[in-house]
């Protein structure tokens, strides 16, 4: 037996957890975008960039996952050992729930963001940086995960 | 700045400021009180019906955009206001007139269209009233004939004919009736009942033990008639609201005339709300405002052209505006400035330092040669292309300088649309070569050398944070607060230099450490020794001495705060990575290279908009957080000069800036 199986969990993680995230987060970020682009259709591209702001944690689990199916064996690399396995196992960790809480967060700065765009275009650029600072817990989590990821194949376990 | 005051006679009062419109050198400001001898010209009607004009022609234009949408190009929004020449003004103010009335008619013509929308709405709900009685051919008030008791209305529920006739002979068993229904549906069903005269008492009463009720809006002619006389109604709301429609967009054309209208009257109001502010005589007037000093030269040029006129030039008061002056270099920054606020008079100008580092640190963030390579084309080809305004222009020129930036960041981070070059290399030769190998220069690998590239963040951090707060030590210098400058300032960053000389003493060994740990402690002791001077008593001093020390909290997850460097850099690299590799999936048979061609475009151009926007939000944040909490105050007033502060057109040869 190697360490296959729980790469595969690993990779399951990183991509569903995050991408729950997004999803929740765009969907209710959507759901409030719409409600304002009833009322005035010609903002549609700054409802765009809002909506979508909640959208990179899925990305990045996505790559997460990504990379681990690249070293681990199913599209190219070399077979994990059962401690590689639960190591790319545990740098999926990072991303799964950190993408995950911080687009729950990121939705609903957005959706507050939709609102005050809605009440006067001109907060629009105000909104859009108070929403991405909530980003960057996003990208932390996908940093670790993706150095763990990276420095997995040449880990002696 | 200086307060400028301008004399001249009146004669020559529309001169002048036409002239001073143009040039846009100075700011009118009136003067708080109004000397003897001199009056002030009220123009609030002149003001109000101007403003109006603004608004009917703003109004006009929403009309025509909903009823005949123009049709614009995303990147339209970048292109500049369109030239004219000054004689144009002058055929703009005489079409004025017609242009306004045409705007009424377009209001009129909508009020029309919004009166038959109303009108639509009522005869559709009298028709969805009327159609449950269409089947019936009498009118809906018919009465009673010699004999028979007619009873029209609807019941609160479903019948058929058996349960009907059942409910009916219950409530009175002795009544003879015959009756028709007319539509049943969902709880309601629509009756005509028919009874001898001399029962007709006894019909309504059992009638109305079952809920009976006679239809709201009783006719003369029958419902199908009726029906027929609304629809046609309709008919002609609709044919009416369609003429005017139609009539409105055949006002389109003069959408470009509207639009020079409102610029025209904007550009009145403006005028006359500085002729308010004149202090006039009956031959003389005066005029004050503030100018920048280096255009002072400029105004007394200006001023020659009208003999009559005298400047004279005055220190400015400490709340005057402040016009920041920068060169080619650091000016697109300014909207960045602003955007946080415009400094005080006491602030140093912090736009060429924070021009530095956002163009530095967007470059690390974004980092990489092709998409700054990119943002430099795109930008100077939307420069040539759209002839943008002073404000897009500048933006633009700030991505152009971010572009740059980038490009040598991706040169040294070694990314070029990620590893593309080595991906193809890899895909059409088959052989495995790393960026490292493919370029002639050393690289920083942001994946391998990660830590590298980390402490490489948070040195350039300490940079931006000494520089920070080495601008406060010079204000304070500068307004002799001693004590904030050497104790507060100085020592805190004597303090992170020797914490970075310690850490370099841990890394490389030697004395260094050692020289390191000596001045933290300097500083240490300094502190506590200085920073409780403005608590009372010995034990408040040294409470509040150590409790200063506690600051290094907020320094440290400052510093900490530039690891973001990394991570945006880092993911950028990874996610072009990414799709690179995505791209190859299918090989290079023909698919294969469909396949890859769309995908890598389509990939790289989700990585430039999300990392381009967060290196954009997280550069502008390093600057406010991190750097312009040390030192910055703004508050300031921004300089707007009365000027020909259009929208749609901008005179040749004026001053645009």
């Amino acid at each position: 037996m190697n360490g296959m199986i729980y790469a595969i969990i690993g990779v399951s993680i990183a991509t569903l957890f995050s991408g729950i995230g997004s999803a929740r987060g765009v969907g209710s970020a959507a759901q409030t975008s719409m409600g304002v682009l009833s009322e005035d259709s010609s903002m549609f591209g700054k409802m765009l960039v809002l909506t979508l702001l909640p959208g990179t944690q899925g990305l990045y689990g996505f790559i997460v996952g990504f990379l681990i199916l690249i070293n681990c064996g199913v599209l190219g690399g070399t077979m994990p050992t059962i401690g590689q396995g639960l190591a790319y196992l545990g740098a999926s960790l990072a991303i799964g729930f950190g993408g995950m809480f911080s687009a729950f967060a990121q939705g609903k700065a957005a959706v507050s963001g939709i609102t005050m765009t809605a009440k006067d275009e001109k907060n629009f650029s105000k909104a859009m940086v108070s929403v991405t600072l909530v980003e960057i817990y996003a990208l932390l989590a996908f940093i670790v995960s993706l150095l763990l990821v990276i420095s997995v194949p040449g880990l002696n376990i | 700045m200086k307060s400028v005051r301008i004399i001249a006679l009146k004669q020559d009062r529309k001169r002048l400021l036409e002239h001073l419109q143009d040039s846009a050198l100075l700011e009118v400001a009136a003067a708080e009180k109004v000397e003897e001898g001199f009056e002030r010209l009220d123009t609030s009607a002149q003001l109000r019906q101007f403003e109006r004009n603004v608004e009917l022609t703003e109004n006009a234009l929403r009309i025509l955009a909903e009823v005949a949408p123009e049709k614009k190009g995303m990147l339209d929004s970048l292109r500049g206001r369109r030239e004219i020449d000054p004689d144009e003004i002058g055929v703009i103010a005489s079409n004025s007139a017609k242009i306004i009335a045409i705007c009424q008619k377009i209001q009129a013509l909508q009020k029309t269209r919004a009166d038959c929308a109303a009108e639509t709405v009522r005869i559709r709900t009298s028709l969805s009233q009327l159609q449950p009685w269409k089947k019936l051919d009498i009118p809906l008030n018919t009465g009673d004939t010699e004999t028979t008791a007619v009873l029209i209305g609807s019941l609160p529920k479903l019948y058929d004919e058996i349960s009907l006739s059942e409910a009916i002979a219950a409530e009175a068993p002795e009544l003879i009736f015959d009756y028709e229904i007319l539509y049943a549906s969902g709880s309601m069903t629509c009756i005509v009942l028919y009874a001898p005269k001399k029962q007709k008492a006894a019909a309504a009463a059992a009638l109305r033990s079952l809920g009976f009720s006679q239809p709201l809006n009783p006719t003369r002619r029958t419902p199908r008639a009726k029906c027929e006389q609304l629809e046609e109604q309709n008919r002609e709301m609709t044919e009416k609201a369609d003429a005017a429609k139609e009539e409105l967009a055949s006002y389109a054309q003069y959408r470009g005339a509207i639009c020079d209208t409102q610029d025209y009257f904007t550009l009145r109001a403006e005028k006359y709300k500085v002729l308010s502010s004149l202090d006039q005589s009956k031959n003389v007037f005066v005029l004050n405002g503030f100018i920048p000093e280096e255009d002072c030269p400029k105004l007394e040029k200006l001023c020659e052209k009208i003999p009559s006129s005298v400047i004279e030039y005055e220190d400015a008061p400490e709340d005057a505006p402040v016009k920041l002056k920068n060169n080619r270099f650091s000016e697109p920054a300014q909207s960045i400035v602003s955007m946080y606020s415009t400094p005080s008079r006491e602030d140093i100008d912090p736009t060429p330092l924070l021009a530095f580092f956002f163009y530095f640190f967007f470059g690390m963030m974004f980092s990489d040669a092709g998409y700054g390579l990119l943002l430099i084309i795109g930008t100077i080809i939307a420069q040539k292309i759209f002839k943008p305004d002073h404000r897009m222009r500048s933006n633009l020129k700030l991505f152009e300088y971010c572009g740059v930036a980038t490009v040598f960041w991706g040169l040294i981070f070694g990314s070029i649309f990620g590893d593309a070059p080595a991906m193809f290399y890899k895909l059409f030769t088959g052989n495995e070569i790393t960026m490292k190998e493919l370029l002639p220069w050393p690289i920083l690998d942001t994946q391998k050398d990660a830590l590298m590239i980390m402490i490489l963040s948070i040195a350039f951090g300490l940079v931006h944070i000494l520089v920070g707060m080495g601008c406060k030590f010079w204000v304070c210098l500068k307004q002799k607060r001693y004590g904030e400058a050497f104790f507060d300032t100085g020592l805190w960053m004597l303090m992170l230099i020797g914490f970075a000389v310690l850490a370099a003493g841990m890394a490389l060994g030697g004395v260094l450490a050692k020289i390191g740990i000596a001045i933290v402690i300097f500083c240490a002791a300094g502190l506590i020794l200085t920073q409780g001077r403005a608590k009372k008593g010995i034990v408040g001093k040294a409470v509040g001495g150590l409790a200063s020390l506690y600051d290094i909290t907020s320094y440290m997850s400052d510093l900490l705060s530039y690891s973001r460097l990394l991570a945006l850099g880092l993911t950028t690299g990874v996610m072009a990575q990414v799709f690179n590799m995505l791209s190859t999936l299918l090989g290079t048979g023909v698919a294969g290279i469909v396949f890859m061609i769309v995908i890598f475009i389509v990939g790289h151009l989700i990585t430039i908009a999300l990392n381009a926007l967060g290196a954009y939000v997280h550069t502008m944040r390093l600057q406010y957080v991190e750097m312009f909490s040390k030192f910055y105050e703004g508050g300031g007033k921004a300089f707007e000069p009365f000027s020909l502060n259009s929208k749609y057109f901008k005179v040749k040869n004026s001053n645009d800036d």
